[in-house]
């Protein structure tokens, strides 16, 4: 019994210290994300992060969600975004707007837009980015799968990454996954918004289904629903929580109200 | 076809320029002819004169008499480096007619009397004292005048250019016109001719020329860090600094190469100057080419500007515009001027206009306009891409849409938010009220001409008009619509789908 808890407990630490030996940036970032609160983390810089969505059409999603990310990593210090887009696929997927990102609550001035002519210089001007200390964080949006986009690659930026300290983020699109040595991947897919409060039909604040797929941040679910408005972005607890009903059980009679709220019986 | 070049040989033979081929050929049956390709000769002795600008950085390509075949260089300055006039003029023709090139030149204080004493008296040095006897003695033909007035000139009996300079003004003014006179006066130096040089003059330059050619771009680049800490030194001790650096690279075979790199900031870093060149370098790869080797390498700084001896203290801001601007310049060197871009905003009401992306080197000094908040979409489509959209007639809200061969349904959309054609802007004629029926002139009254109707297209506000709606379909995504024009027209709306919001 004890010698069974006893290999239990060795291999979870086993566990842990490859963890870190492998990615040190991540295990830094769960120690620093705070476990009590269940909305968002807000996560440190340094990480390498893929954001997956099924079809470019999310395109507008998938950006998204890194700006709102990026947004909380510009400090006076590190004052600049980069954007980075082949281009060839700007018809594909549209560029960053200046009045929509003013819209989002993202200061168009600390955007800077980059379009290399190929994948090689693409990984080269992500590398430099990221090794300037000023620098929050580097988007760079991918059309379609690259054979340069390989493991050694991706492994190469993490690094860069962590030790500069600034976030990179991929977005691909497609479903199928290119191995890569990236701290965090997620799966992102667009959610119906709610109503907005004078007009029924209008869409509402964005919001966005994703899902951890490779990495964890220390939290016990891996799937959120997020919201993003003027505030930030908020989770949005699924309808169908853990906990037992607390209401009752019987429907009781509710007396009517008249419209000068006086209650009817007594 | 008529002989319009020839050499010394065929000369010889008895061959002059204006000769008709066949005449040419009978006299000397072996005589080899080439078609002359007039482009191709002038662009390339346009770089051929590129490379004189080792010896003088003020070259220009005379096109008075011919589209090519003169050079002028202004030696102001330059002639004690090759230890007097003299030696200079002997050392550049010595190394042409080396290289195989027919040449004669002449150095002269005005560029009228160079011309004139570099085609009939060449290989002297005249100075501003003797200048006007010399002149007096050369044909008139050295005055690069038109065929017509050598003719009449000839005609008149006046062969020398002291001949005619002695006649009064008026008289041959009136007769030959003021092209003349203004030859005369500019070969006397009376009236002051200037030459607009190929390359931009630099102030401030280094150089450095080669015992043996190189060519290996680690070698040359390895120059340019050199060349960039001696002239950085020079800037430092002017109190300058530059936007702009230019490498001039020149060639044995009498070609340059020319490669420029800028900042964003005022710098005289040499580190950051070398580092700007290797990235530039990188992106040349095939361009390159050395040929039978460079000769001399020179480093030149324009767009200067006065930069303070820069304080590193305890109290400076920990701002990160300075990394964020060396970064800037190092992509832009290496992916492109047009490549490093930021956006800015425009006060335009239609949406392609509101934004503008100017690369991030010539964005200082942009202002942020006050511009109302709206809600636009984060991705927009460079160009509109057309759709099939099922909505109620006139202005209701789209409820079905197919695009790029996929269908949505859309189950949320507000709007639309109409934006007008820029009225002002389009080469259209605007009708505001209807024209006024001009009335018959009464009895006696001249009739009043009708006003000026331009032939321009009428404005079509509404067919320009755009609806912009926000739809979102049932999985959540959220689409950015427009229609151009309105229902009831004559042509039916098209449908257009401009963004993506987030």
């Amino acid at each position: 019994m004890s010698t069974q808890n006893r290999h239990q407990r060795l291999a979870a630490l086993r566990d842990i210290i490859a963890d870190i030996e492998r990615k040190p940036a991540l295990a830094e970032a769960r120690q620093r994300v705070a476990s009590d609160q269940d909305g968002f983390p807000e996560l440190p810089g340094g990480l390498l992060q893929e954001v997956y969505t099924d079809q470019s059409r999310n395109a507008g999603a998938a950006l998204g969600f890194a700006l709102a990310q990026a947004k909380a990593l510009l400090t006076p210090r590190r004052m600049a975004v980069l954007y980075l887009q082949l281009v060839g696929e700007t018809q594909n997927l549209g560029l960053p707007y200046g009045p929509g990102l003013v819209s989002f609550g993202f200061d168009p001035a600390a955007l800077v837009l980059i379009r290399p002519a190929n994948m090689a210089e693409l990984l080269w001007a992500a590398e430099e980015a990221l090794a300037c200390r000023a620098v929050a964080a580097v988007i760079a949006d991918i059309c379609r799968p690259h054979k340069a986009l390989d493991f050694t690659a991706s492994r190469r930026l993490g690094l860069r990454a962590a030790e500069a300290g600034s976030s990179m983020f991929f977005l691909r699109y497609g479903s199928e996954r290119q191995a890569s040595a990236a701290h965090l991947r997620w799966h992102l897919m667009p959610g119906v918004s709610n109503d907005k409060p004078y007009d029924d039909r209008a869409p509402g604040n964005a919001r966005w289904q994703v899902r951890l797929e490779r990495g964890s941040i220390g939290k016990q679910h891996a799937q959120w629903l997020l919201e993003w408005t003027e505030n930030g972005l908020s989770h949005i607890p699924s309808p169908h929580s853990t906990r037992p009903f607390a209401g009752s059980t019987l429907p009781r009679p509710v007396p009517a109200l008249l419209a000068d709220g006086l209650s009817q019986t007594a | 076809m008529r002989i319009s070049a020839l050499d010394r040989e065929a000369g010889a033979e008895g061959i002059r320029r204006g000769q008709n081929l066949a005449d040419a050929r009978a006299l000397v049956p072996g005589l080899t002819v080439m078609e002359m390709n007039p482009g191709l000769l002038e662009t390339g002795f346009a770089d051929f004169a590129d490379w004189h600008s080792n010896a003088s950085p003020l070259v220009a390509v005379m096109r008075d008499a011919a589209p090519f075949g003169d050079l002028v260089l202004d030696t102001t300055g330059v002639d004690h480096l090759f230890g007097g006039e003299k030696p200079m003029l002997g050392r550049l023709l010595t190394r042409l007619r080396a290289l195989g090139y027919s040449v004669s030149g002449a150095i002269a204080p005005t560029i009228g009397a160079a011309w004139a004493f570099a085609h009939f008296a060449p290989n002297q040095v005249v100075d501003s004292l003797e200048l006007a006897d010399r002149l007096d003695d050369l044909p008139v033909a050295a005055l690069r005048l038109t065929e017509k007035q050598l003719a009449t000139l000839d005609q008149m009996g006046l062969y020398r250019i002291g001949d005619v300079r002695g006649r009064p003004r008026k008289s041959l003014q009136a007769r030959f016109g003021a092209s003349l006179l203004n030859r005369i006066d500019q070969a006397y130096g009376h009236i002051s001719e200037r030459m607009t040089p190929r390359l931009p003059p630099a102030e401030h330059y280094s150089e450095r020329r080669f015992a043996d050619p190189i060519s290996r771009m680690e070698d040359v680049l390895a120059t340019a860090a050199d060349l960039a800490g001696a002239l950085c030194q020079r800037l430092d001790a002017a109190g300058l600094g530059a936007q702009s650096f230019h490498l001039f690279l020149y060639r044995v075979d009498h070609k340059v190469m020319t490669f420029s790199v800028n900042s964003a900031r005022v710098t005289r870093d040499p580190a950051h100057i070398t580092a700007l060149f290797s990235h530039r370098a990188e992106r040349l790869a095939g361009d390159y080419d050395a040929g039978f080797g460079i000769d001399m390498i020179r480093l030149a700084a324009s767009s200067l500007d006065a930069l303070a001896a820069v304080q590193a203290g305890a109290f400076t801001e920990e701002n990160g515009t300075a990394d964020i601007d060396q970064l800037n310049d190092r992509m832009s060197s290496r992916l492109g001027t047009m490549a490093v871009l930021r956006m800015q905003l425009l006060e335009s009401h239609l949406p392609e206009r509101a934004a503008r992306l100017v690369p991030v080197q010539a964005a200082g000094g942009m202002d942020d306009p006050e511009l109302p908040r709206l809600t636009r979409p984060v991705r927009l489509l460079p160009e509109p891409e057309r759709v099939l959209i099922s909505a109620e007639v006139p202005d209701g809200l789209p409820a079905a849409m197919i695009w790029r061969g996929q269908r949505y349904r859309l189950v949320r959309a507000a709007g639309p938010e109409r934006l007008g054609a820029e009225w002002w802007r389009r080469s259209e004629r605007l009708q505001l009220v209807p024209p006024p029926v001009p009335r018959p002139p009464a009895p006696g009254e001249k009739p009043v001409p009708a006003p000026h109707v331009p032939a321009l297209p009428m404005h079509d506000a509404d067919g320009q008009t755009r609806d912009y709606y926000r739809v979102e379909d049932e999985t959540g995504r959220r689409f950015w619509l427009f229609r151009l024009g309105l229902y009831g027209g004559p042509e039916m709306p098209v449908w257009y789908l401009h963004g993506l919001f987030q």
